[in-house]
This record gives C-alpha cells, sequence and structure tokens, in this order.
C-alpha cells in the first residue's frame, strides 16, 4: 500500500516535470526576444521602427511597417483564398460525404498538413509563379493593370498559403459542426428547410465559435510560415497596392538576412521577431477568448 | 450510382486542372522557345539580402551606393538569401537579372554578361580586365593551438593548395611556397560561409590526401555565424566570403585564401551580352526599368 502510493507520487512528480519543460521553453523564448528586442526598439526609437517604411540596414534605416503589412496582406489573402474552401469541404465532409471516399478526402487533407513547407515553396516557385507571371501579362495587356508583375507577388504567396492554412481550418470546422446536436439539423429539416438551408443557417451558425477558431488559427499559421512565402513573394521590403506586386513579410525578413548581420542590424531582427511574437499573441489569446465564449454557449 | 457520377466528376476536375496547368507551362516555354523577346518589357530585378558578402561586393564594385557608401540597391528588386533561388528566378523570367558568385555559375541554366567587354572568367579577373572581384577570408583566432588546423592553413597558403583554388574556377593567391607538412594528427573544424565552402570541400580533400592522419569537418552555414563560431572556439577556423567586420577583427586573424568574382547574369533568352559598369549600375538604382532603355 505504502510503496504504491510512493509510486504514484514519484510519476506525478514525472508528469510535473515533463509538463514544466514546455512552460519553460516559452519562458526562455519569451525572455530572449524581449532582452534583445527591448533595447533594439528602444534605440530605434519604438514609433520610427514600427511606422518607419524605410529598412535599409546599411544606411541605419529600420522602418518595418511595409513588412508588417506585407504580412498583414499575404495573411488577409490567403483567408481569402483558404476559408471559403475550407468550410465548403468541412460541410462536404461532415454532412454530404459518402463512407466510402471520407477515409481518402481525410486522409488527403491531413497528409496536405504534413507537406513541407519548402516543398509548397518549391512547388509555388517553379508551377504557381509562372502562372501568375502569365496571368499578370494578360491583364497588363487588357489594360486592366498598371504593371504586369513577374510573378513573384503577393497573389502568389496568399494562392500557396491559402492551401496551406486548408487542413487547419477543415479539421476545426468539421469537429465543431459534428459536435453541434443532431436534433438541431432534424429539427429545421422538419420545419421544411432544405438541407443546404440548414446547414448554412442553423448548423454553421451554431458551430460558429468553432469555425472562427479554425480561421484564426488558421491566420496564425499563415503569418508565421516563413520558408515558403520567402521563396515566392519576391521580398521587396516597400509598401504596395498591387496584388501582382511583391512584399516583405515580418518572417521572412528575419530569415533572410539573419545569416549576415551584425550590431544592430541583428537586434533589429531580433525586434522584428518581438513584433511577430506580438501579432501571434494577439491571435493565440482571440482563440483562447472563442474557446471560452464557446464553452459558455 | 450517385458514387460513380461523383467519382467521374470529380476526375474530370483533375483531368481539367492538369490540362490547365499544364497549358500554363507551356505557354511559358512556347514565348521562349520562338524568341518573342520584348525587350519593352520591364525588367525583374533580383537582388541578394542586406548584409550578404556577395551583395556587398556588388554593390560596392558597380557603385550602386551613395556618397557615403550607403547601399542604393532598388527597393523594387527581389531578394533571396540564396543561390539557387537566384538562379532559378532568373532561368525561369526571361526579363531578370543577377548577380552570383563565378563559382556557382551553371552555364547551362542562366548567362553571365560580359562587363565592359570582359568576359567574366577567372583570368580575365586576374589581369585586371573583369573588376569585380572580392576576397574569401579564414579567420582564426591568434592563439589558435590546433595542429591540424595550423597545418591546414599551411596547406591551404602553399602551392599545393592554391592549385586547388585555381582548378576549382577562384582566383589563387600569388607568392605562396611548396607545402612542407609535419602531418599532424588530430580534428579540426571548419566552418561559416556558402559561397567558401564549395572550394573548401576540395581543400579538405587535398588535405586529407597528403596528410591521411588529420579528420576535418566542415559546416556550411555564413559568413557571420562563421566568424562569431570562430570566435567562440567551435569552429577552429572560420570562413567569410567579404572582409572581416570591425568588431571580427578585433578578435580574429584573417587570411585572404582566394578571389572571387561576381558574374551578373540573366535569362539565356536575353539577347543582351555585353554591358557596361554604368547600366548594371543604373538598372540596380532602378533608374532603368526596361530592357531597351539601357
Amino acid at each position: 500500500m505504502k510503496s504504491k502510493a510512493w509510486t504514484e507520487k514519484f510519476m506525478q512528480g514525472v508528469f510535473f516535470v515533463a509538463a514544466c519543460a514546455s512552460v519553460l521553453a516559452v519562458a526562455l523564448i519569451c525572455i530572449f526576444l524581449f532582452a534583445n528586442g527591448i533595447p533594439a526598439i528602444r534605440e530605434i526609437g519604438f514609433v520610427k521602427f514600427i511606422t518607419g517604411d524605410i529598412w535599409r540596414p546599411g544606411s541605419e534605416q529600420f522602418g518595418i511597417f511595409p513588412m508588417i503589412i506585407g504580412s498583414l496582406y499575404v495573411t488577409a489573402g490567403a483567408v481569402i483564398f483558404g476559408v471559403p474552401i475550407g468550410i465548403l469541404t468541412s460541410v462536404f465532409m461532415a454532412m454530404y460525404c459518402p463512407k466510402k471516399i471520407y477515409k481518402p478526402l481525410k486522409a488527403a487533407t491531413e497528409l496536405l498538413a504534413g507537406i513541407p513547407s519548402v516543398v509548397y515553396g518549391f512547388f509555388g516557385l517553379v508551377v504557381v509563379v509562372p502562372i501568375v507571371r502569365s496571368f499578370g501579362e494578360t491583364l497588363y495587356d487588357a489594360g486592366l493593370v498598371k504593371s504586369a508583375g513577374n510573378g513573384n507577388s503577393i497573389l502568389t504567396a496568399s494562392l500557396i498559403l491559402g492551401m496551406m492554412i486548408l487542413p487547419t481550418i477543415i479539421g476545426t470546422t468539421e469537429s465543431a459542426m459534428r459536435a453541434v446536436p443532431v436534433h438541431y439539423y432534424e429539427g429545421s429539416l422538419a420545419l421544411g428547410a432544405t438541407k443546404e438551408r440548414s446547414i448554412f443557417r442553423v448548423i454553421i451558425p451554431a458551430a460558429k465559435s468553432g469555425v472562427i477558431a479554425g480561421i484564426v488559427l488558421g491566420m496564425g499559421r499563415a503569418i508565421g510560415e516563413t520558408m515558403a512565402v520567402i521563396m515566392i513573394v519576391g521580398n521587396q521590403a516597400r509598401l504596395t497596392t498591387s496584388m501582382l506586386d511583391g512584399i516583405r513579410t515580418l518572417t521572412g525578413n528575419i530569415v533572410i538576412e539573419m545569416g549576415y548581420a551584425t550590431g544592430i542590424h541583428r537586434e533589429a531582427l531580433i525586434a522584428t521577431g518581438v513584433v511577430l511574437f506580438v501579432f501571434i499573441l494577439i491571435i493565440n489569446f482571440s482563440v483562447a477568448l472563442l474557446k471560452r465564449r464557446a464553452d459558455h454557449e | 450510382m450517385k458514387m460513380k457520377k461523383f467519382i467521374a466528376v470529380l476526375t474530370m476536375a483533375g483531368m481539367m486542372t492538369a490540362l490547365a496547368a499544364g497549358c500554363g507551362s507551356d505557354n511559358g516555354s512556347d514565348s521562349g522557345d520562338s524568341g518573342e523577346w520584348d525587350a519593352a518589357k520591364e525588367i525583374t530585378v533580383v537582388s541578394r539580402e542586406e548584409g550578404s558578402g556577395t551583395r556587398g561586393a556588388f554593390t560596392e564594385l558597380f557603385g550602386v551606393v551613395d556618397e557615403d557608401d550607403n547601399d542604393m540597391t532598388t527597393l523594387e528588386a527581389q531578394t533571396t538569401n540564396n543561390t539557387s533561388v537566384m538562379m532559378t528566378t532568373v532561368s525561369e523570367n526571361e526579363y531578370a537579372i543577377g548577380y552570383i558568385s563565378l563559382g556557382s555559375l551553371d552555364e547551362s541554366l542562366v548567362k553571365a554578361v560580359k562587363i565592359d567587354g570582359a568576359e567574366a572568367t577567372a583570368e580575365n579577373i586576374e589581369n585586371g580586365t573583369y573588376k569585380v572581384s572580392r576576397p574569401f577570408n579564414v579567420a582564426v583566432k591568434p592563439d589558435l593551438d590546433n595542429a591540424v588546423a595550423t597545418d591546414f592553413l599551411a596547406f591551404i597558403m602553399s602551392t599545393e593548395g592554391q592549385a586547388v583554388v585555381e582548378e576549382e574556377g577562384y582566383i589563387p593567391v600569388s607568392d605562396v611556397q611548396a607545402y612542407a607538412g609535419t602531418q599532424p594528427e588530430g580534428k579540426a573544424v571548419v566552418g561559416g560561409s556558402s559561397s567558401v565552402s564549395p572550394v573548401m570541400e576540395k581543400l579538405i580533400e587535398a588535405y586529407e590526401a597528403v596528410n591521411p592522419n588529420a579528420e576535418i569537418e566542415l559546416q556550411t552555414t555564413d559568413s557571420t555565424t562563421g566568424m562569431t563560431n570562430a570566435i567562440e572556439g567551435s569552429y577552429d577556423i572560420g570562413m567569410a566570403s567579404r572582409e572581416l567586420k570591425e568588431e571580427e577583427a578585433a578578435e580574429l586573424t584573417g587570411t585572404v585564401i582566394a578571389t572571387d568574382g561576381i558574374a551578373v547574369i540573366v535569362n539565356l533568352n536575353n539577347p543582351t551580352d555585353d554591358m557596361t559598369v554604368d547600366q548594371v549600375k543604373s538598372i540596380y538604382v532602378g533608374d532603368v526599368t526596361t530592357w531597351d532603355a539601357i
């Protein structure tokens, strides 16, 4: 009896240490980022750093505003392409899918999540970039846009990122829809609504917080994606208004210049990481908030 | 029944997409093969990232800087931190221009243009007609006590070592003497710049042939990591494809082991063969944006 109590205590300790490891990792990353990044932000000047639109480390101009906008552009683009496809796929998988094709479909969406991002990037570079380039040229010839762009663009990155966030959105949305009590659906059908109407007016609203959490998680993946994006987005550190122009993202800025950066340039890159981290924090808090609201409902 | 119909629709959709994708890429190569090169199209300027040794040397040598030596590369330039992405981009885009290390140039993918009439070759760099070059450095701590590392350095700076450098297409250091090694036993770690590492690999091979007692490990990272790790002691020898920065030179002794040319590259379909330094400069500062304007 006594020895059993002892082993239980011991194992409890083991589990506790394991749990501490991840908390410790997050804490260490936070400390590293803020300890290295905050002094740089202070030296450059917070307002100048956040709102400055010129990034020329060689002449000590560190403005990351174009990169913030760049990250927001590609994330918004990913949401525009990924969310409708993702939600419609989940509707199919949860409500319409015959059992026979459910398994391969599920496996395919899960495989999409497992593809390394560098493979997405390479696929984008050799397949999507030329297509977007000829698309841009067509638009230019038709006189619809001022510049044809060269394929490495916000549009290309949005397409690839849209593809990359599909598994996140599909996974969360599908399980949220399955969690809606079946009598909601049956009740709606019994009232004479069609299947489509029941799904879009009853099930999806009932699964709302799960769906939104999926979208927000997808946004987190899109904003944090690095390797695939730097290969296809052009990485120009300046503002633009055209979807066919390239831009640089926060993650791209860090990874592209980290290799050769020294001194204040290096610190400015870590400070870029701080800004990115704040974005991720905002996203995670909103997911937590949505989850809590969902629990209350 | 329903199921079959669905699968048929799915297959059709799949085939259509494949067809569309096929057409897309066909169009791209068609326009290239038939030589519809349109000089009025915009130039896609591709550049390396700020701080890169290649970019630093390029902007300095072509004068893409303002009075205070600040980098003035146009903000419209695409940026990459990778030689292969640079080559893929230029080989895929007919209107692109870029620059890479002469040693990594693959002439089946891209074309190197002549600068002021001089072809980008090792000979022309040596005789001074091709002026776009930069040093490859190795750096060690002044109190290095690894016998293998010291002996390897001596080998690099010997006639034998410099013969390897020359063979790889880089420009060797002149006035060196024959290697008179002591064949010490042990291990050394060399690491740093990815531009230097191809030639370093060959040097290590050649050295291990003359001194089978030694084991040398090569780690490819980048110039700054190379220097930082050499200072911290995890590399015995650090490699940099640029001059050492002041704070690095304070702690390390640098040696130039070779000179590398920088080739300005364009797409194979681009009819331009010869450019002047001023033309390249005007493209990179953004004054000229179409090929017919140069």
